[in-house]
């Protein structure tokens, strides 16, 4: 039920700009995928966007909306490190959150608490990370909230919790629900994500639908048969991001339009052209380090 | 159904691409007959663990090429009308890009065209005893 719009945040500690005009929208229903290096700015992108952390500057807005005491009711929140009152037990912060959120449904709750297999009479001090995890995450999917925003909602958790959580997110998702998420494991959010954003030192260095990106951005390679060969006309063209060539070997990023300049490369001259894929770790660490990505991504690539 | 569709998410190739393929490749061999009723957009996303807009817009490209179509409230069919013809167009789809890919190879390590019809007159002779 929920369109959000971040619209130039800006978010200063000190000097130090944490995120540095950034500009996304979020559309309704979506699961939405953020990515990025450590400090590049994704969780004080989730603080500003629930006014847990000052802005500098800029806006978010949920359809339209400053975020008011009542969007509360449908926004729900896993931060990166979980809070819980250590001397609680598990149960009782189950009744908290009955009594804070309207729509908090707590059977369902202990379902999600019984699924992850936690004790809901153990106190907090007792969790492991992952069993902290979980329990923020149970906590959050029974708010019944028409949007999510999850902050490394998989991290501590064994490899059949990542793929509950994944479950839950595309439950959601199924239910119409906005999902706004972020994870250092690119095949979850590969899975999960229809739209991502990649935030790279506090700025947006890419965004757009998964599947639209893989579909366009292509390696395109070829092999000149001496080392004296121009690329006149070909390298200056927009669609190409980067261009690497070592003595007869060239490999251009394209953005789009593969085929057509896999097709110049070859009229240049190159033999052995190919269009290789890219996946989404490929695009992500194209898009945070331009400079040294290009080694590993030619290794794994598939030819197509 | 679900059974015989999965997908590779890692992959380069777009997740709806690869569910649209699968599909065709489904009722080019018969896997999938006429009629027969596929998975709701949600139990395909939960069954894959993919985003469930991924599915639908897969669907819909398939509604669009004539191979499903939906019912609403009851679901997604393998169109009864014309399946034969799906199912020779999905195949024909599926040999086009395989011989498509093999030919740009063939070009692209530097064959002449009459080395390529070479190589086919060979390929089809294995292949296609029966038909010379």
């Amino acid at each position: 039920m929920s369109t959000i719009q971040i619209s130039n945040l800006r978010k200063n500690y000190g000097s130090l700009a944490a995120v540095a005009g950034l500009s996304l929208q979020i559309p309704d229903g979506c699961v939405f995928g953020l990515l990025g290096p450590n400090g590049s700015g994704k969780t004080t992108t989730f603080k500003c966007m629930l006014d847990l952390a000052r802005r500098s500057s800029g806006e978010v807005l949920y359809d339209g909306h400053a975020l008011a005491p009542e969007t509360f009711q449908n926004v729900a929140y896993v931060p990166e490190r979980s809070v819980l009152y250590e001397w609680m037990t598990v149960a009782q912060h189950v009744e908290m959150n009955r009594r804070a959120f309207a729509k908090f449904d707590a059977a369902r709750a202990m379902e999600l608490l019984q699924q992850f297999n936690i004790d809901p009479r153990k106190r907090a001090r007792a969790l492991s990370k992952g069993m902290r995890t979980a329990v923020m995450v149970a906590l959050a999917f029974a708010r019944n909230a028409g949007v999510l925003i999850l902050d490394e909602p998989t991290s501590g958790l064994d490899p059949v919790n990542q793929r509950h959580v994944l479950s839950l997110i595309i439950n959601e998702a199924a239910r119409g629900n906005t999902v706004v998420f972020s994870s250092h494991q690119i095949g979850q959010v590969e899975r999960a994500a229809e739209r991502i954003a990649v935030l790279d030192r506090g700025r947006l260095v890419l965004d757009g639908a998964v599947d639209d990106l893989k579909a366009d951005r292509k390696i395109v390679e070829g092999i000149f048969p001496g080392v004296d060969f121009t690329l006149d006309g070909i390298a200056g063209d927009p669609r190409i991001a980067r261009v690497d060539r070592t003595e007869r070997i060239v490999r251009l990023l394209v953005l789009s339009g593969a085929d057509e300049i896999a097709a110049r490369l070859a009229s240049a001259g190159a033999g052995g052209v190919r269009v290789l894929d890219l996946n989404l770790e490929d695009i992500f660490l194209y898009a945070v380090s331009p400079s040294d990505a290009t080694a590993d991504v030619v290794a794994q690539g598939s030819s197509s | 159904m679900p059974a015989v569709l999965t997908v590779d998410p890692r992959s380069g190739v777009p997740i709806y691409l690869q569910i649209i393929d699968q599909v065709k490749r489904s009722v080019a061999l018969g896997v999938l007959q006429a009629g027969e009723q596929l998975p709701t957009v949600k139990q395909l996303a939960l069954d894959l663990t993919i985003n469930p807009n991924t599915v639908a817009r897969a669907y819909r490209d398939l509604e669009r090429d004539s191979v499903i179509e939906t019912a609403p409230g009851r679901g997604s069919f393998v169109r009864a009308d014309g399946t034969a013809a799906n199912a020779n167009a999905a195949a024909v789809d599926i040999a086009r890009d395989a011989l498509e890919s093999g030919l740009r190879e063939a070009k692209s390590v530097g064959l002449a065209r009459e080395d390529v019809r070479r190589l086919l007159e060979t390929a089809l002779d294995r292949w296609f005893p029966e038909e010379r």
